[in-house]
């Protein structure tokens, strides 16, 4: 007999073009807090995943539950076992009360005819919510409730599935700190009581104060697994990381030119606020602040997706308005939005097509129609200048890797020859060594005479490509700060300033890599 | 209160009854008894039909071959009837083989959309096609009457409870019965499960694919119900009796409020929509404005509700993603 | 095999069916045979591809027959009541269009998905239609109008045929060598990037109803000119048939995907099929079983091939990391 209530071996899991898990393992004993840890892409979801039964892992996996060999092919699989799984997303349906949404799922299979009992609905509910310590009517649909609201109705799901393990993805935040405290509180009484938690967190603090261990995990591979007090975050980064220092950060402000674009008053009721700032050719403002604080839709109101309220926009000088996104590219503009699957790349078409999209314009002949040739030459010239792998410019981009893919997106732009830049996360999810050459490729155009924004919550990005720091707080700015001055603690000032955590900090984990070294 | 004051049922009810009083003023014999249960009869089936799609449509899918499965049991059960003898049995033999032949196209509906992943319109459009091709090709289009059927047949047919035709009530037990299981099974809960969110379903272990066959297999069972109305209401096998019924069908259910793309739709809302549908058919005969206005009418409401609610829903969206602005 | 496009297989398989049918269907190669097939192909592949361009944005236009019929009528009415040739059928190409931007207006502008939209607009044509016909047909044209849809070239070609091959090939060059074409297909692959990438998406998709409302213009033109009248119910037979043919030749029916010349390959098919079928002295409509059949069977195929891919590849790459 097994002392470990989960005990999950020799995980694989391929997809089409990426091994996402190779050999991974999981022990997890009973009534500990187990942090699962590791960068974006590093696997971490994808485990879970499995472990949900909402995926399954290749030929191999050995999974044991309670010291019984355990056989997890869906989700229902999971939850009889007692398994329950809080999304950072939540898995709640707007439309149905709070108490059907905590009960729902536990009306197991081949029971689709049977009375749903709303009575024993209510009652469970209610019972799960007073053990969570809050009141909310359980009779309400659950779209009413404010988001943090129904994050504890996630909880009380599986509170009361008298789970035996809970999976926890980034519970904390969209909770307040008051809420933080009470969850913290809370799982400390389902240790009490022999439950185990997975906690999955990109705070390290956070994680040193909830956890008792920590297993780590780098580009889908196995680290290792740690007791508390054999880590401190220097050390727990480094395993993460694989190496200590990630960017260095930019001592000098480079040379700028005239002013390129320049923003005055910009507001949008609902987004953003008295937006101004100067942008220069040859210079990265680095735009920073927390998730939600209006820098995306900022960008994407320059960029004519939507339209300002107020407000003026000056390109080289000249007030401009810019009506619609083939506008903007018309103005010399170009924006590389956050998410490159869903928005800045068409998956299922080649990379010629995808970098040739935006200037399909100039690819023609004589009779306006697109010369291919063109289109080739084209993409090959830029896999050739960005060194996009494999050079296979007729292959679909869904099978590019992450680093690969952002290549295509801003090989598309550049074929534009814009004068202004906007690049929103531009290393999200890309492995270390692409991200300091997707660095490196921001300052050398900029060095050419473009005016980049660089949109970031990574603080040490921001401070190895930016000139100036633009730091934004719910819609309106709060400092800037030339590269020369900036610290981390200053900008975090900014963006947090005289303000309770309404929003906790969703910064990703290279901001404290960086507190932390 | 305001919830629903607000809701959508309520705006369909308060067009519904405008109407009624428009069409009172304008015709003496609209409000009257038979003339409101005649409206119900004709609608009967239309009725049953919607209430099936209601439940397709909220998990995000749709059938077009409802019209041509009706009129295939509705063939088969018809010609079953000529050889039926003339007792009670035969009406029981009737309500158990049509639901069941109902069922059986329903589930290879469901089957080719759950298991073989074939987006529902392409499956059911192909259904369509080779149901009434078959059904053409079996009966020669040929439209059989009353004559042959057992007598216990008409008489059922002719049958009225209160001075209400059965069929009426077929209809209106349809509705309850669909309300009941929607409301109170666990299979019903799933179903407005999914159109909520439908990730979220996979996740708490709801099984999309059953919801999925259940759905289909639901709207099959039905069309099954709806071909016994439908024969006992023309009193005859008439096999192109319904061709091009679907769309009809679909319209009904759009107007009364649900969400083509998923997730929202009430059995309550679907029914005001097929009676606003009828009211508006027979207020048009009755005011003696030419009957060919219904389309372009029908096809302008249909028109207005969407875009109406597509407006609401996007304005609904971008206030969930507003920010707080400082002041 | 197994370097073939779906394309080419379905190409290979309408010439199996050709050579079958010739061989086994009595009086296939006919002169009236074969005559007869060139007269209907036209409308219906003419139809057919409106149809699919429509799907390639992942959307799909109920209410193209419609929109055909009401032009036709239109047509028929200025015809019949003296107007000229060109007078009449401009008046039709305006109707048309003016359908066309309608549905345009919904789906682009508005945002309502495309099948509530064309359902509506459907159901109001049609009304429209009734309203002015009253069910009746209008016939009478002038026979110089009829050559449109029973006319030759040279005594050999017809003239309709002529006119289907014009618009195959301007269709695919459309889709495949204009920006406007390529917009098609991104915007069915993922609109959003497509309109991050600075394509006005919205007139995108306006040209898309418009287009497909101007092929309904045309064969509307040749189907009143073949029959010599009008009537509400004119080409709706078509409506459904043109989504299969558009899904059978290989279009995704959620969008992105799809090439002209297997949907020219499917409307051939189902022609050969209804025509050879039908001489082979099977019941008319066994055709539509057999059309959805074939439409279901590819699908299945289609599934079972993609699943087959997925775990060879999947097995594959599991080999190379080991």
């Amino acid at each position: 007999m097994s002392h470990f209530l989960l005990e999950m071996d020799n995980v694989s899991k391929t997809f089409p073009g990426v091994k996402a898990l190779d050999q991974v393992q999981l022990q997890v004993k009973p009534g500990e807090v187990h942090a699962l840890i590791g960068e974006n892409g590093a696997g971490k979801s994808t485990l879970i995943k499995i472990l949900a039964g909402l995926q399954e892992a290749d030929a191999g996996a050995k999974f044991f539950f309670e010291g019984k060999e355990a056989n997890i092919k869906k989700p229902i699989d999971a939850t009889l076992k007692g398994i329950s799984i809080i999304y950072q997303d939540l898995s709640l349906f707007p439309n149905l009360s709070v108490a059907e949404n905590i009960y729902i799922g536990r009306d197991s299979e081949n029971k689709g005819w049977e009375r749903v009992d709303w009575n024993e609905m209510k009652r469970v509910a209610t019972e799960a919510l007073r053990e969570l310590g809050v009141e909310i009517d359980v009779t309400m649909p659950v779209e009413k409730l404010s988001i943090a609201k129904q994050q504890l109705v996630e909880i009380a799901r599986a509170l009361a599935f008298e789970s035996k393990l809970i999976v926890m993805d980034e519970p904390t935040s969209s909770l307040s700190t008051n809420e933080v405290e009470q969850l913290y509180k809370l799982i400390n009484n389902l240790k009490a009581k022999g439950i185990s938690i997975i906690f999955v967190s990109h705070k390290l603090k956070e994680l040193f104060t909830v956890s008792d261990r920590f297993t780590v995990l780098r580009d889908g591979k196995y680290v290792g697994s740690y007791d508390k007090e054999e880590l401190d975050e220097t050390k727990l980064i480094t395993l993460m990381v694989g190496r200590k220092v990630t960017y260095e950060r930019r001592k000098e402000k480079s040379k700028v030119g005239k002013p390129v674009l320049e923003v005055e008053g910009l507001s949008k009721e609902g987004n953003f606020k008295d937006i101004s700032f100067t942008l220069h050719e040859g210079e990265i403002i680095g735009f920073t602040g927390l998730v939600g604080a209006g820098r995306t839709e900022l960008a994407q109101h320059i960029f004519g997706i939507n339209n300002p309220s107020d407000g003026i926009i000056k390109i080289s000088g000249q007030q401009v308005i810019i009506k619609s996104s083939e506008d903007a590219v018309k103005k010399g503009l170009a924006y590389i939005p956050e998410s490159r699957q869903t928005q800045g790349l068409i998956l299922n078409q080649s990379i010629i097509n995808n970098i040739s999209i935006s200037i399909l314009n100039q690819l023609t002949n004589l009779w306006k129609l697109i010369v291919r040739k063109k289109e080739v030459d084209l993409a090959n010239e830029y896999v050739k200048t960005l060194d996009i792998r494999p050079a296979l410019p007729h292959m679909s981009a869904d099978k590019l890797s992450g680093g690969n893919q952002q290549k295509v997106v801003i090989a598309k732009w550049l074929s534009t020859k814009p004068k202004i830049l906007i690049i929103d996360e531009p290393t999200n999810g890309i492995d270390i060594g692409a991200k300091t050459e997707i660095h490196n490729l921001l300052r050398r155009l900029a060095s050419e005479g473009m005016g980049i924004i660089v949109i970031s919550s990574e603080l040490p990005e921001i401070l190895a490509v930016s000139d100036r720091i633009i730091v934004m707080r719910n819609g309106r700015i709060t400092g800037e700060l030339d590269i020369t001055e900036a610290t981390q603690e200053k900008i975090m000032n900014y963006a947090l300033k005289g303000k309770s955590v309404q929003q906790a900090p969703k910064y990703i984990v290279e901001e404290k890599i960086s507190q932390g070294v | 209160m305001k919830a629903i004051l607000k809701s959508k049922e309520m705006s369909i009810a308060a067009i519904l009854i405008l109407l009624c009083i428009i069409l009172s003023y304008l015709s003496p014999a609209f409000f009257t008894f038979s003339n409101l249960t005649d409206v119900l009869k004709a609608n009967a089936v239309l009725g049953i039909l919607a209430i099936g799609m209601t439940l397709v449509i909220i998990t995000g899918g749709i059938d077009v071959s409802v019209a041509a499965v009706t009129s295939a049991v509705a063939v088969i059960t018809g010609h079953l009837m000529i050889y039926l003898p003339d007792s009670f049995l035969s009406l029981l033999v009737i309500f158990l083989v049509a639901p069941l032949c109902g069922i059986v196209f329903g589930l290879i509906n469901g089957y080719l959309v759950a298991k073989v992943e074939i987006p529902a319109i392409v499956v059911t459009l192909g259904m369509m096609s080779i149901i009434s091709g078959a059904i053409l090709y079996l009966t020669n289009g040929v439209y059989v009457n009353s004559r042959n059927f057992p007598s216990i047949f008409i008489d059922f047919a002719n049958a009225k409870i209160l001075g209400i035709s059965i069929l009426v009530y077929i209809f209106f037990a349809v509705a309850a019965l669909t309300w009941y299981v929607m409301k109170n099974t666990v299979i019903g809960r799933s179903v407005f499960a999914i159109g909520g969110n439908s990730k979220s379903a996979i996740r708490v272990g709801i099984d999309f694919k059953k919801v999925q066959m259940f759905v289909f297999a639901y709207m099959g069972f039905l069309a099954g119900i709806a071909a016994i109305v439908q024969t006992a209401y023309i009193k005859a096998i008439d096999p192109n009796g319904l061709i091009g019924f679907e769309l009809i069908v679909i319209a009904a259910v759009v107007i009364g409020g649900a969400n083509i793309l998923g997730g929202r739709g009430t059995v309550f809302g679907t029914i005001l929509g097929v009676i606003l549908l009828g009211v508006m058919q027979n207020g048009l005969i009755l005011a003696h404005i030419d009957t060919y206005w219904q389309k372009v009418v029908v096809g302008s409401i249909i028109l207005l509700a969407v875009s109406y609610d597509h407006i609401q829903y996007k304005r609904a969206q971008s206030q969930l993603s507003n920010i707080k602005v400082e002041a | 095999m197994k370097n073939l496009s779906k394309e080419s297989i379905l190409g290979l398989f309408l010439v199996g069916l050709f050579v079958f049918m010739s061989l086994f269907a009595p009086g296939f190669l006919a002169s009236s045979n074969l005559k007869n097939m060139m007269f209907q192909l036209p409308e219906f592949s003419i139809l057919a591809l409106a149809m699919m361009v429509v799907i390639l944005t992942a959307g799909i236009d109920l209410s193209l027959t419609f929109v055909a019929s009401l032009s036709g009528v239109v047509i028929a009415i200025a015809l019949s009541s003296g107007y000229s040739i060109p007078m009449a059928l401009l008046a039709g190409l305006l109707v048309a269009l003016a359908c066309g931007l309608l549905n345009g207006v919904f789906v682009a502008k508005i945002g309502v998905s495309p099948i509530l939209v064309t359902l509506g607009t459907m159901i109001l044509f049609e009304g429209i239609n009734l309203s002015i016909t009253k069910g009746h047909s209008i016939s009478g044209f002038p026979s110089a109008y009829n050559l449109i849809g029973n006319g030759y070239f040279f005594g050999l070609v017809p003239v309709s045929l002529v006119i289907m091959i014009v618009l195959i090939i301007v269709t695919t060059v459309l889709l495949n060598k204009t920006k406007w074409g390529r917009s098609v297909y991104m915007v069915g692959s993922n609109p959003i990037a497509t309109l991050f990438s600075g394509i006005n998406t919205s007139r995108a998709l306006m040209w898309v109803y418009l287009f497909s409302s101007l092929m309904a213009f045309v064969a509307s033109v040749i189907m009143t000119a073949r029959y010599n009248s009008a009537k509400v119910d004119m080409g709706s037979a078509y409506l459904l048939q043109c989504v299969a043919a558009a899904v059978l030749g290989g279009t995704q029916i959620q969008g992105g995907y799809g090439k002209v010349i297997g949907t020219v390959y499917a409307v051939c098919i189902f022609q050969i099929l209804s025509s050879g079928l039908n001489l082979l002295g099977v019941h008319r409509s066994i055709v539509d079983v057999m059309i959805g059949v074939i439409l279901i069977a590819v699908l299945i195929i289609n599934y079972v091939s993609s699943q087959l891919e997925k775990r060879k590849s999947i097995k594959e790459q599991a080999k190379s990391v080991a």
